[in-house]
């Protein structure tokens, strides 16, 4: 079993900090999903593990060790960030050539992981946005190690792939740690147990995800007919009938039932954001706390 | 990628103009904008057959580090592309990156550097010029390339984050650091051409040692951010 602590940790660019403060320990293998809004901190949080970035205060250790102070400790994690980081004059085989040699590992393994054989041969600068996120991946699976810092990992793949990365990353949080980027609640509830939860350089939320409450989804529906009689909605002012549900499984049931009664949906929309209320509640929450004079931001 | 191809068509341009300047007292057999043999010693004792090669050495050293100008570039590109941040990632320093480089540099100029010799060596040899005095200066354009291109390479890895644009590898400044660094090698040797070659080495040294102290503080000076695209 591995463990993750950061205690105290403030980190940012220019001298000027991005994370104020940040203590957490992760003991679990799992995945934990991190979240939160652009320039929550995200990002500076993952380089800062990564020992990309030196803390301006506190420490970051992995099993004991200065993560900052010990090449050896950084050679146990793998990170993948928004940028390919590939030679793009190289071939993909190439690519993973260069890295094996540098890390480790085995191209061949990873190019059959991550259905890449066809490709194999391709120069990087060929190809699309989604193959070079895919090459970018493979690069992280030459070697295992235990700790993944993924930062978004399946951003620009198309749903199949995501699933088969979402898949692999499974398997691997048995015996790892995982930190897993996203901006999507819903997807985060498919990927991991636990939920890091920051904004503004803070962490909001720290805990298992399962003990999320979020507010109902409103989802608008834009329709030929009056559907107002087969299901639980109510036609708004914006032209939407409005439905109200607990999860977004049951508005797809909805879809579903009007569709097989012949119904024509022309549109259909979620109207709320529920990881925006998210952090909403978690805002005003942490705010309060700090009106009523220093609880800890953890 | 034309970039880099420019940077090595200046960089044989500039070896080929330098042998042919080591090579001009033999090939001509009297500078003519002078009237005087090439092989003259003018009043003061400026010897121009013996001053010439020396200030083509100057020029050679010149010529490596703009061979090496795409090294640079390569860096600024993978600064960018998020290269070096995944190299920080894995475990390497600022030191460890800058190493790499450098090496990539120095092997890439040590090419030019090789046609250099070899062609000055064969021409002189074919004008019956002294073995030993080819041997003397093929042995300066080594000890003097070597220096400028390391500390030409590092400091314009230390300025990349200067470099606003994706392409480009803040060329106006390792020009003007080639110059710079190489300049009293022009100069001395048509003033002094008797003390020519302590004056090369002792500019290598100081600009061998400069590169090592930078090299060596290359962590402390450099914020791993500065690595980050």
């Amino acid at each position: 079993m591995h463990t993750l602590e950061l205690a105290g940790v403030s980190s940012g660019y220019k001298r000027k900090p991005v994370l104020h403060d940040i203590s957490f320990e992760a003991q679990e293998s799992t995945i934990y999903v991190v979240l939160g809004p652009n320039g929550a901190g995200k990002t500076t949080l993952f380089r800062t593990i990564a020992g990309i970035l030196e803390p301006y205060s506190g420490e970051v250790r992995f099993d004991g060790e200065d993560l900052a102070r010990s090449k050896e400790a950084r050679k146990r994690i793998n990170y993948l960030s928004h940028y390919n980081a590939l030679p793009e004059e190289m071939t993909v085989r190439g690519a993973l050539d260069f890295y094996a040699k540098i890390e480790g590992g085995d191209e061949d393994k990873v190019l059959s992981l991550l259905s890449l054989e066809a490709l194999k041969d391709k120069k990087v600068s060929d190809l699309s946005q989604g193959q070079k996120k895919r090459v970018s991946i493979a690069k992280v699976f030459l070697r295992e190690r235990d700790l993944y810092l993924l930062d978004e990992p399946t951003s620009n793949l198309d749903p199949e792939v995501s699933k088969e990365v979402r898949d692999i990353l499974l398997r691997l949080s048995k015996d790892r740690i995982i930190f897993y980027s996203s901006h999507n609640l819903y997807e985060a509830r498919d990927v991991g147990t636990n939920l890091i939860l920051v904004r503004d350089g803070a962490i909001g939320y720290f805990g298992k995800i399962a003990e999320i409450k979020s507010k109902e989804y409103r989802v608008g529906i834009r329709t030929t007919t009056d559907i107002s009689r087969m299901i639980d909605a109510k036609l708004g002012d914006s032209g939407y009938y409005v439905l109200t549900v607990n999860t977004p499984e049951e508005a797809g049931l909805a879809l579903r039932r009007l569709v097989e009664n012949g119904v024509l949906v022309t549109e259909m929309r979620q109207l709320d954001n529920p990881l925006q209320d998210l952090f909403d509640e978690n805002h005003n929450q942490s705010l309060a706390r700090r009106e009523q004079g220093g609880e800890k931001q953890d | 990628m034309s970039l880099s191809k420019t940077f090595l068509i200046v960089g044989i341009f500039l070896a080929i103009l330098s042998v042919l300047i080591s090579n001009l007292p033999g090939l001509i057999g009297q500078i003519p904008t002078t009237g005087i043999p090439a092989n003259a010693t003018v009043k003061g004792g400026l010897d121009l057959s013996k001053a010439l090669p020396f200030t083509s050495v100057a020029l050679q050293a010149f010529a490596a580090i703009i061979f090496a100008t795409p090294v640079l570039l390569l860096y600024v590109y993978d600064k960018n592309n998020g290269v070096l941040e995944y190299f920080l990632s894995l475990g390497m320093s600022q030191g460890d990156i800058y190493r790499q480089y450098l090496k990539a540099a120095l092997i890439l100029s040590s090419g030019v550097v090789g046609l250099e010799i070899a062609i000055n060596v064969v021409a002189g040899l074919a004008e019956g010029t002294n073995g030993l005095f080819l041997l003397e200066l093929s042995g300066l354009v080594v000890v003097l390339a070597i220096p400028v291109v390391s500390l030409g390479t590092l400091t314009m890895m230390s300025f990349s984050s200067l470099q606003k644009q994706r392409v480009g590898a803040n060329q106006p400044l390792g020009m003007a650091l080639g110059i710079f660094m190489v300049m009293p090698a022009y100069i001395f040797p048509l003033v002094f051409p008797s003390l020519a070659i302590a004056i090369d080495l002792a500019l290598a040294v100081v600009i061998g040692t400069l590169s090592l102290l930078m090299y060596l503080s290359s962590s402390r000076l450099i914020s791993r951010e500065k690595l980050l695209p």
